[in-house]
């Protein structure tokens, strides 16, 4: 009864005319954003960050999360339409969601996504109200050396399962800890690596890290995508309704999807594109249309797009209730609460219990908002992906020089922004991934706060770590994650390297034959 | 030994092994001057631990990875993709000028150069197009950020 009590609360902070303008904002631009093919979440979260400081916090996180499941749903139309991801968690859609639109289906496919993207987002919203106060109050017994073990295993989750592999993604978060030491320690009052600068003194700005990194380093890698592998299709967009057999079909894949999708967006590191991932291959082993997968089935787009947005709910259950977010996307969350001053952990239930009921609530709102919002505008969005994208990405660029300007009027950190923009697109050359570098930023204070207390109240034994249960065995679900992800990252650069024996040694064979 | 070759079985070229190294030898020069300067602010003791403490173990776990990484890196190819530099130019450009020209001309001559910047390398879009969304996009950041948004911004400034 309680939840009811508090859900309606929070609904009527999200029904209030500003909360809702916003919500409406945040989840209208990630959906722009987010159908721009190559630009994800991240790079929109980004660029809507430096307006949030001008807001309420719960108004605030409400439009950054708005502008989270848009984009993630809007991630979905390229999938569809062009078989371009918008957002990585949507290339599973492609895989029926393109041969659908090829089949003059888009419509449909279209229709279904928004559909199933509801359905997906309110189970997601559902698990969020019923499992946090459980967490959260479990969470209340936590220390100092049980909040270290969780942003360790937050860490190591993020890095080891990273598409680049455990070491390169370990080493990201290393080097997104080394640069959140920079500015004043604010233990001692020490200044740290400002290299004499006084701008760096209050550290760098989580904006300028994150439009640096997604915002230029994914434009730049976007421009020569777009001009290449863009290409038009001609699609019927005259059917858009379902029939009653593709109604039926999608209704179970909603549900399995949304339950994947819950379990995988609450585990830190695993994220959309896994719980897409998982939700797809269980629905391809239990449909009875099992031959029609990555040829047009309907369940196929159902299922991932789903678990999509039921994991994009859901992964604001460790990051508001423990303080410990599973992606980079989640990091910046939890930057734009403590700017606003807010730490989040299990007491934001008590002592913010407006703006964590109040995004719980805005769930439900941004939901209806995007369904109402996409069913009419398929059409608009479809135009959307026709405009050449030599015209967007300049106006990309000016709306991330005006976006990082705005935090301080201060030219210094565009020169900053830059900085990090060209470390981010050379990071993607180089196959490391930005994301468990900004988690590492997010988490570094965090981290090195905790580890400082408890080995003070340990007297400096650093066995409290391991000796205290929960603290021990989170750490030793650290260590299996890490001992996982090294063995994937060893196996993989052993198939690489035989596949490279076997082709040197089928082109010698060529060459002397 | 380790030995190391491209995929054909040649030796690689100097700049090739350069670009190979290039990321992980970033790493490694990061994670040192983190340790350094680690050390210099005082690693403290396990009860108190000091201000360079964090940055110092850090720079330690990363001086490792990175040394693994070199040695992963070596024998395989550097990079995966072929670098866009022309993009990236433009897009380094563009920054670069917005930097240089809002505090000295205001918002709308910054935004204007910007976009013209950015697009300057693209020749399917005619001069008179770039003119065009330059002028746009001036407008619309006048209009969206300081007019409806209020932020404290100079639309123009005496230069």
């Amino acid at each position: 009864m309680e939840i009811f009590a508090n859900f309606s609360a929070g609904l009527l902070t999200v029904l209030q005319p500003q909360t809702l303008l916003y919500c409406f904002i945040g989840v209208f631009l990630g959906t722009f954003i987010g159908v721009l093919p190559g630009i994800g979440s991240m790079a929109a979260i980004a660029m809507i960050l430096p307006l949030s400081f001008y807001l309420e916090p719960t108004v605030a996180i409400v439009m950054i999360a708005g502008v989270y499941y848009g984009a993630e749903y809007g991630g979905s139309i390229a999938s569809i339409l062009m078989n371009i991801p918008g957002t990585p968690s949507s290339s599973i859609t492609c895989i029926d969601g393109y041969p659908m639109a090829r089949q003059g289906r888009a419509g449909v496919a279209l229709f279904i996504t928004s559909i199933a993207s509801f359905g997906g987002g309110i189970i997601g919203m559902v698990v969020m109200a019923v499992l946090s106060p459980g967490l959260a109050k479990l969470a209340l017994q936590f220390g100092p050396a049980e909040y270290f073990s969780v942003i360790f295993l937050g860490l190591i989750a993020a890095s080891a399962v990273s598409n680049g592999g455990a070491l390169r993604g370990i080493a990201m978060v290393m080097a997104g800890l080394m640069l959140s030491t920079v500015g004043i320690d604010l233990t001692t009052g020490d200044l740290r690596f400002t290299l004499g600068v006084p701008e760096l003194r209050d550290g760098v700005h989580l904006v300028i890290v994150a439009m640096g990194l997604f915002g230029v380093g994914e434009l730049i890698a976007s421009i020569k995508a777009n001009q290449s592998g863009r290409g038009r299709q001609e699609i019927d967009y005259t059917k858009f309704y379902p029939n009653r057999r593709e109604w039926r079909a999608s209704f179970g894949p909603i549900w399995r999807g949304g339950l994947i999708g819950s379990f995988f967006g609450a585990l830190p590191g695993t994220g959309q594109t896994v719980a897409s991932a998982v939700g797809y291959a269980v629905e391809k082993k239990v449909s009875k249309n099992k031959d029609q997968f990555g040829k047009g089935a309907v369940e196929g787009v159902a299922v991932p797009e789903s678990a999509n947005n039921s994991a994009t709910q859901t992964a604001f259950i460790p990051t508001l209730t423990l303080g410990v977010p599973g992606s980079a996307s989640m990091a910046m969350v939890i930057g734009a609460l403590m700017i606003h001053g807010i730490t989040p952990g299990p007491r934001i239930l008590t002592e913010h219990t407006e703006l964590f009921w109040g995004l719980v609530a805005s769930f439900l709102v941004g939901n209806i908002m995007l369904l109402v919002l996409n069913i009419p505008l398929i059409g608009m969005w479809v135009r959307l992906l026709q405009i050449p994208y030599k015209l967007m990405y300049p106006a990309i660029i000016v709306l991330i020089c005006i976006g990082v300007y705005s935090l301080n009027n201060n030219v210094f950190d565009i020169w900053m922004t830059l900085l990090f923009g060209i470390a981010g697109y050379l990071m993607r050359l180089y196959r490391f991934e930005p994301a468990p570098l900004l988690i590492g930023f997010v988490l570094g204070p965090m981290m090195e706060e905790q580890l400082r207390r408890a080995l003070l109240l340990s007297r400096g034994d650093a066995m409290v770590f391991l000796e205290r249960p929960i603290s021990g065995g989170l750490l030793t679900v650290s260590a299996l994650i890490l001992a996982y992800g090294l063995w994937t990252t060893l196996r993989n650069s052993r198939r690489t390297k035989t596949t490279q024996t076997h082709n040197k040694t089928s082109s010698n064979t060529g060459a002397s034959s | 030994m380790m030995r190391i070759e491209l995929e054909n079985g040649h030796r690689p070229t100097l700049g090739q092994l350069v670009e190979r190294i290039a990321g992980a030898s970033v790493l490694l020069a990061l994670s040192i001057y983190f340790m350094v300067g680690g050390l210099d602010l005082g690693l403290g003791n396990p009860f108190r631990p000091g201000t360079g403490a964090f940055p110092f173990f850090s720079g330690l776990v990363l001086l490792a990875l990175a040394a693994a990484i070199l040695f992963q890196d070596l024998q395989c190819t550097g990079i995966t993709d072929r670098p866009d530099w022309v993009s990236f130019g433009a897009i380094v450009c563009a920054l670069s000028v917005f930097a240089l020209v809002t505090d000295r001309f205001g918002l709308l001559p910054a935004t204007f150069l910007t976009v013209l910047t950015a697009s300057a390398p693209d020749r399917s879009l005619p001069w008179w197009g770039k003119v065009l969304l330059g002028l746009f996009m001036a407008v619309l950041g006048y209009v969206l950020f300081i007019e409806a948004l209020g932020l404290p911004f100079k639309a123009f400034r005496g230069g």
